[in-house]
């Protein structure tokens, strides 16, 4: 299950996705597709400055795409947080995902890869107190973005 | 990295039931509900014995939405096998079927491809009828050099031999390997 969060992408994908986006960008008009598909890249970077440039573009996308796209772009959000070690981040998406669909396997699982790496690196009691301070606002935001729908 | 000894990767149009398939396999469950879409793509694994060696089989269950086709390629990239999907009850979900035999045979020929038919206990329920006959699936499957396989993870059927199938085939092609790699030590060190 931890392959969700260790696969790497290789470069020459994320060169090719990278190359896509900037001609759009250069020409003023990037589809959602290209954003997404170089953001899905990006995340799943072996670097962390990749995986935050990532991150910025799939909460823009999660901002401005179609409800039923928004799914998606947590998802990943939550895999790049945990993927730079921002567990409780990660946790936040995912308990916002599951508050729309609380009976998505694929996203519970990813909880528990979440939850077995912070115990593994001793992140546990910061992840409940951290949890708790950062997490009510943020899982209430989200949800009630989703919730719209 | 990886724990799993090979990968094999699911692909096919939208609900022809791959998460299930994993499901059944991987956990032996079922659940009739309404599934949520895979995102991107899941992994799962399982212990499995091929050939006599115990060894752990890892599943890429792909997203079939369409926004996700692009994707799907850096999973079958790096997969030993290809098991490919279809609903028995949807002629269009054999259609494109075989648009992903055909991207396979194209882009990676040493990826082993394997057809599967999915939900045969709604044909054998008799809720609706077979879309495509067995006879031409078969054709087919002859065609491309590929095994073809009908399952049903709602009872089970056939879900253990698929991976079982794929598991000994895979492990073939390594045992040559390392009997070929021998005899070329034996026969240097005969020279010595």
């Amino acid at each position: 299950m931890d392959e969700v969060l260790d696969e790497v992408v290789p470069t020459e994908d994320l060169k090719k996705y990278e190359k896509v986006y900037h001609e759009q960008l250069n020409s003023g008009n990037i589809t959602q597709k290209a954003q997404f598909e170089y953001a899905w890249c990006l995340v799943r970077s072996k670097y962390s400055g990749d995986i935050r440039k990532g991150l910025i573009l799939l909460e823009e996308l999660f901002h401005t795409d179609k409800e039923e796209s928004k799914r998606d772009y947590l998802y990943y959000l939550a895999i790049g947080s945990a993927r730079i070690k921002e567990y409780n981040k990660a946790l936040q998406y995912v308990r916002g995902f599951l508050q729309i669909e609380p009976g998505n396997h694929q996203v519970h699982d990813l909880e528990v890869v979440i939850k077995r790496r912070m115990e593994k690196e001793g992140l546990v009691g910061v992840a409940l107190t951290g949890g708790i301070v950062l997490g009510i606002a943020g899982v209430v935001g989200l949800a009630f973005a989703l919730a719209k729908k | 990295m990886s724990t799993a000894d090979f990968k094999v990767v699911l692909l096919g149009s939208e609900d022809v039931g791959k998460t299930s398939l994993m499901k059944r396999y991987v956990s032996d469950r079922y659940h009739s509900r309404p599934h949520n879409n895979t995102i991107g793509a899941a992994f799962s694994s399982k212990k499995i014995t091929s050939r006599g060696r115990d060894i752990v089989i890892g599943i890429w269950d792909t997203a079939g939405s369409e926004r996700y086709y692009a994707m799907s390629q850096l999973y079958y990239r790096d997969a030993k096998a290809a098991v490919v999907c279809f609903d028995l009850t949807e002629r269009v979900t054999f259609d494109r079927a075989k648009q992903w035999v055909t991207e396979l045979r194209n882009q990676e020929e040493n990826c082993k491809i394997f057809l599967c038919g999915t939900k045969k206990d709604v044909i054998d329920e008799g809720i609706k009828p077979r879309a495509v006959p067995p006879e031409k699936v078969l054709q087919y499957s002859k065609g491309i050099g590929a095994q073809f396989l009908e399952t049903s993870s709602k009872t089970g059927e056939n879900i253990g031999a698929l991976f079982q199938i794929v598991a000994d085939s895979c492990e073939l092609p390594m045992q040559k390997q390392e009997t070929i790699q021998l005899q070329t030590l034996k026969k240097k060190n005969n020279c010595c």
